[in-house]
């Protein structure tokens, strides 16, 4: 009986090990609802520290394509999220009408990005430590290739 | 150690790690539930400048358009920005003429001239004034054309304007316009009505807008 405790203590504590580093970014969410005949209907909840992780398996040459399709838009994001993180609670955009409300905000270290239309609700929430990430080795493959 | 109190730890211990095993799955919950739950901005006042643009559409869909800039933001943003005309935050334009008029002498004219009006239009249809005063360029629009009247009101600072024409010939710098602006007070730059639209583009020290 204790040697098992001892296994469940020692497996508990990896796992929370494991689990508290991978969660120490929070959670990438995107929920998409498309409320029409054959929409999508999209919940994903991802770890964010997995994402740069999961980068590094990547093949190389899918990498690099992935640098060239974004290169435009690379020095400009990295520019946005490294400015951004100065700003972790703030609202940048809104729009409301009768219809339809779409808000971009950061709020606790998170971009969020919601749109509530009658034909579909977008809600994605990312930390802007995940997004530096993901630009930080797009730029490194891109000055590779 | 009796065969108890042996039970009693391998319980304890087998309750304490089955608690930290689940706690990853606490912390996922709260993380999710965070945006949801606190739906309000916070506003803060700080020494950041912030750009903001209100637009109120009184049609029947009632559009609001908010948009909030930090003035710092844009001005490390811009040049990074190369496309078309925009490059390393400066715009280039054609020969610097608009409608033949030399625009780098027009502004060099306003520039060393005392406040005062220069342009002033009264008419039926519309009146239009353009002034230089307390070191603000103003031009203001009053359309009496149609029977709902519209107005705008454009109010720049002449250092912004000033640090616009700074870079070479058949360029305006914008990351150099922004900059003077963030060392302006809290200043109202443009304001349109008209019987449909309300516009407002303002500048201040909160993250918000009122």
């Amino acid at each position: 009986m204790m040697l098992l405790a001892k296994a469940a203590l020692g497996l508990g504590a990896t796992v929370v090990l494991v689990g508290a580093y991978t969660m120490r970014e929070g959670v990438i969410r995107v929920d998409v609802e498309e409320y029409r005949a054959g929409g999508s209907h999209v919940h994903l909840w991802v770890p964010a520290a997995a994402v740069p992780m999961a980068m590094h398996f990547v093949p190389s040459k899918h990498m690099r394509h992935a640098s060239e399709q974004a290169r435009e838009a690379l020095p400009v994001l990295h520019a946005i999220v490294k400015e951004l993180k100065r700003y972790p609670d703030a609202e940048f955009v809104e729009i409301d009408d009768n219809a339809q409300h779409v808000r971009v905000r950061t709020h606790g270290g998170k971009l969020q990005i919601d749109v509530d239309a009658p034909d579909q609700k977008v809600h994605v929430l990312c930390p802007l430590s995940a997004i530096e990430d993901v630009t930080s080795q797009l730029e490194e493959h891109a000055t590779g290739a | 150690m009796s065969d108890g109190n042996r039970s009693f730890f391998a319980r304890t211990a087998l309750i304490a790690t089955a608690a930290l095993a689940l706690s990853p799955l606490g912390v996922l919950g709260q993380s999710a539930a965070a945006p949801a739950s606190s739906n309000q901005s916070t506003t803060s006042v700080s020494k950041d400048r912030w750009l903001h643009v209100r637009v109120i559409s009184s049609d029947a869909k009632g559009e609001t358009v908010r948009v909030n800039i930090p003035l710092e933001l844009a001005e490390k943003v811009l040049p990074a920005i190369n496309k078309h005309r925009l490059h390393d935050g400066k715009i280039k334009i054609d020969d610097a003429h608009v409608n033949d008029v030399e625009l780098r002498a027009l502004v060099d004219a306003i520039r060393t001239t005392k406040d005062g009006e220069f342009v002033t239009v009264q008419s039926n249809d519309c009146d239009v004034r353009v002034a230089k005063q307390n070191n603000h360029l103003i031009v203001h629009v009053l359309d009496k054309e149609n029977s709902k009247k519209s107005e705008v009101e454009v109010k720049v600072p002449m250092k912004v304007i000033d640090a616009l024409f700074s870079a070479g010939k058949d360029e305006l710098d914008l990351v150099a316009a922004l900059h003077a602006l963030s060392a302006q007070g809290d200043t109202e730059l443009v304001s349109v009505k008209d019987h449909e639209n309300t516009v407002r583009v303002w500048l201040d020290s909160k993250n918000v807008t009122d």
